[in-house]
């Protein structure tokens, strides 16, 4: 784009307001992703009053517009310098989704507990058994079934900043979105042992991966728990209120950097630092992170950047596969929502918009477990075709997530608050 | 429609009524899920009742029919008991007090039901106004020529009652220095305060055929009186209690009632007359206002006395009236929280220690839950 425009400016080389406009136009990745974000949020604005289409899924489009298969105003390299600041807007979401949480529920409620077990385990075994029975290599097949457990944290709590629900849909869709991105990056972090399988070291491979396993999640537990109790004992010296975003921020930059630095999963770290500092901190704990419009920045930055990732190269070929891919992982979750349903205290229609609300997929498992965003060179042994249909099938249900929560909780569920008539966002 | 004959019922039965607050385990404002614990409580094990309510972020729970004060507290244990494990597996709190304190009322939902969103209609804001809980007790009269002479004696005595149970100090984040602020939302109704002075249930009954006929009201439903006659249940309901933070003390206030009402009964110590009502609202106001330290005016002698020292002296005449009911754990807790305060100084209390909004009713909603 910027090479198209550049010769017609050098018609009149010598002047210098001309000069100066040029230099933007060759879209420095700072100043292309401020642009891009900031037509995102125009846009997404206008779209909301027109068609109440959610504004995060016109956040990913205007991403997914400046990628390089479209208008190419970005390169999906250039996010690479952005990683640690979309890896903050990340843990701010997860740390917030944690201190959302009440993990005393699972026991309040063994059915629920039973419930967010087995909605990641049947839609895992269901897209797992479907990829395999149309000829996927079984290890590739448990890398995808990995991926298809899990729901995007990131579209659930994001969508929930919007929409505003309140009930037991969108309560139990956070706990089981928590659990199941848990067992999904778990899974993923197991899963290279599959690729050793009929291997002389499979016994000592097996001890070493089970054993790095329990590192993981032991350490990032360990981890969460300090990071929630420093938190805690951070407020208690600091009494000043405005003084708790800050310290908010800095806990969840400080856990995140830790985990990564200990190759712990972030993810985990910050969902138990969440629950910790709610369950000791109370009400003095604010629900969300208090970051204002910079909290709100980084949301719409995330969102661009997700859209930038998007890919559907190879959709033509791999359509069967990414259908059944998203239709089997939506039997296995709605099969296991509506089995507990009743026993858990959910209502049929709500159910249904539980199912519904748990679409939205997350490749968030594999990337907070990899150095940057190139995943199949990260994943080795993962079987490139089918690689490719999973990101495909991540791009239609991320792009799509809002809406399904939105239906969910707002037609399905009737659990939003009436948006008034002037509203502007 | 014309007004019921009065079913009779044994005199000094009893039954309580109270409305409770759903509270989000996160922020502890209201949330709207009476749905769900209706759905979940469906197969209960007690003999109680519960019921919806005019928002979706109330339930009412009603006891069944009892004469002495230990099985009405022990099936209030029972039902607060299967109440709060319901709650628990919905991820919900469950709390008393007369208001919410920060809720803010424009986001409350009218309950999905044909008569709420009657009420809804006819009086706009003021329905999701009344998201207030309060307590009824149910006193069991063998007639209606009995119903209405009870509710007439029993008015000097409101104050007493408003003053016990006050738990309702916060309105939308502040703090309105009322002990009962919830009354105030009640007394917006039009057909709210006093049952016009009638002896006889004939007399009654035209002025319920005259009322009706005027096309202002349609049933006694309609009718939001401090005491008013239920002739489906052959009772009189006192309505004027805020909800209390713990069914220890719902159970005392009911007690204390009945013993009450023994007491006029039995030994009618004065007829109730018309001009009783001149200082009705007055002592009213200072009982919502000033709770235990209100002063009320004798509307016989007009002599002014300390709603506090009122109370004492009732509950002197009414001992051994207490003691043939088996209530006097009643009015022992009732005369214990003349000098501990009401739940309202409770409330201020906390409030006083620092606490947040929300963390009071975190606070609050640990008392009633078991």
């Amino acid at each position: 784009m910027a090479s198209s425009v550049t010769p017609q400016l050098n018609i009149l080389p010598d002047a210098p307001a001309l000069h100066w406009f040029t230099a933007p136009l060759d879209v420095d990745p700072v100043l292309g992703l401020a642009l891009a974000m900031l037509i995102a949020v125009v846009v997404a604005n206008a779209l909301h009053r027109l068609l109440r289409l959610p504004r995060l899924v016109s956040h990913m489009l205007v991403g997914a517009l400046a990628s390089p298969p479209a208008l190419g105003l970005l390169q999906r390299t250039d996010l690479d310098l952005w990683k640690p600041l979309i890896d903050l807007a990340i843990a701010v979401l997860v740390f917030e989704l944690g201190s959302r949480l009440r993990p005393r529920w699972l026991l309040d409620n063994r059915w629920l507990a039973l419930s967010c077990m087995l909605e990641a385990l049947f839609a895992a075994a269901a897209a797992g058994t479907a990829l395999v029975a149309m000829g996927a290599p079984l290890a590739a097949a448990v890398l995808a079934a990995a991926v298809a457990a899990s729901t995007s944290p990131i579209i659930v709590i994001a969508s929930v900043h919007d929409l505003r629900p309140r009930g037991q849909v969108s309560e139990r869709l956070m706990m089981m979105c928590a659990m199941n991105s848990v067992l999904a990056m778990l899974a993923i972090k197991v899963w290279p042992l599959l690729g050793l399988a009929g291997q002389g070291t499979l016994v000592n491979d097996t001890w070493r991966w089970a054993s790095s396993a329990l590192f993981v999640f032991c350490g990032s537990f360990l981890l969460g728990l300090a990071g929630g109790w420093v938190l805690d004992w951070a407020s208690r010296l600091s009494r000043h209120p405005a003084s708790l975003s800050v310290l908010q921020l800095s806990l969840v930059m400080l856990s995140a950097t830790l985990a990564s630095y200990w190759a712990l999963s972030p993810l985990l770290t910050l969902l138990i630092a969440g629950v910790t500092a709610r369950s000791l901190m109370g009400q003095r704990l604010t629900v969300e992170t208090g970051l204002g419009s910079a909290g709100a920045a980084l949301t719409v930055l995330l969102f661009v950047c997700m859209g930038l990732l998007f890919t559907i190269d190879g959709w033509l070929q791999l359509w069967p596969w990414v259908l059944v891919l998203i239709g089997a992982r939506f039997a296995g979750k709605a099969l296991a929502v509506a089995l507990l349903a009743w026993p858990s205290g959910l209502g049929w229609r709500q159910a249904l918009a539980l199912a519904l609300a748990l679409q939205p997929m997350s490749s968030l498992a594999v990337l907070l477990v990899l150095a940057d965003f190139g995943w199949s060179s990260q994943l080795p042994g993962a079987d490139a075709t089918l690689l490719q249909a999973l990101l495909v099938a991540g791009t239609l249900m991320q792009l799509s997530g809002p809406l399904w929560v939105q239906f969910a909780l707002q037609r399905v569920a009737g659990e939003c608050p009436k948006e008034p008539s002037h509203a502007t966002g | 429609m014309p007004l019921d004959d009065f079913t009779t019922s044994a005199p000094l039965t009893m039954g309580v009524e109270l409305e409770l607050q759903l509270l989000d385990t996160l922020d502890l404002d209201l949330t709207p899920r009476a749905e769900d614990l209706l759905r979940l409580l469906q197969r209960h094990s007690g003999a109680w009742d519960v019921k919806p309510e005019i928002t979706r972020s109330m339930i009412e729970i009603g006891t069944s029919v009892h004469r002495a004060h230990a099985p009405l507290r022990d099936e209030l244990h029972d039902l607060c008991q299967q109440l709060s494990r319901g709650a628990r597996k919905l991820n919900l709190c469950i709390g008393g007090g007369g208001t919410h304190p920060f809720q803010h009322w424009s986001e409350q939902q009218i309950f999905p039901s044909d008569r709420f969103h009657y009420i809804s209609e006819l009086y706009g804001y003021l329905a999701k106004q009344f998201t207030v809980f309060g307590q009824h007790v149910h006193i069991g009269v063998p007639s209606g020529d009995d119903a209405l002479w009870l509710l007439h004696a029993l008015s000097r005595y409101v104050p007493h009652f408003i003053a016990l149970s006050a738990s309702s100090p916060y309105v939308q984040g502040e703090d309105t220095g009322f002990h009962s602020a919830r009354l105030n939302s009640v007394f917006a109704f039009p057909l709210a305060g006093r049952a016009p002075f009638v002896l006889g249930w004939d007399d009654f009954g035209l002025y319920f055929d005259k009322m009706t006929a005027t096309g202002v009201v349609q049933s006694m439903k309609d009718f939001y009186w401090d005491i008013r006659p239920k002739p489906e249940f052959g009772t009189i309901e006192l309505r004027v209690c805020d909800t209390p933070l713990t069914v220890d003390k719902a159970a005392a206030l009911a007690c204390y009632l009945q013993s009450l009402c023994r007491y006029l009964r039995e030994e009618r110590p004065f007829e109730p007359e018309e001009d009783d009502y001149m200082v009705y609202t007055f002592n009213r106001f200072q009982a919502c206002r000033f709770g235990l330290d209100g002063e009320v005016v004798n509307p016989k002698t007009h002599e002014r006395v300390k709603l506090r020292d009122d109370i004492m002296r009732t509950l002197a005449r009414v001992a051994e009236h207490a003691l043939d009911l088996q209530a006097t754990a009643a009015t022992d807790h009732i005369r214990d929280s003349l000098f501990g305060g009401n739940d309202a100084s409770w409330l201020r209390e906390c409030r006083r220690g620092g606490m947040s909004m929300p963390a009071l009713v975190e606070a609050s909603s640990a008392r009633w839950m078991m």
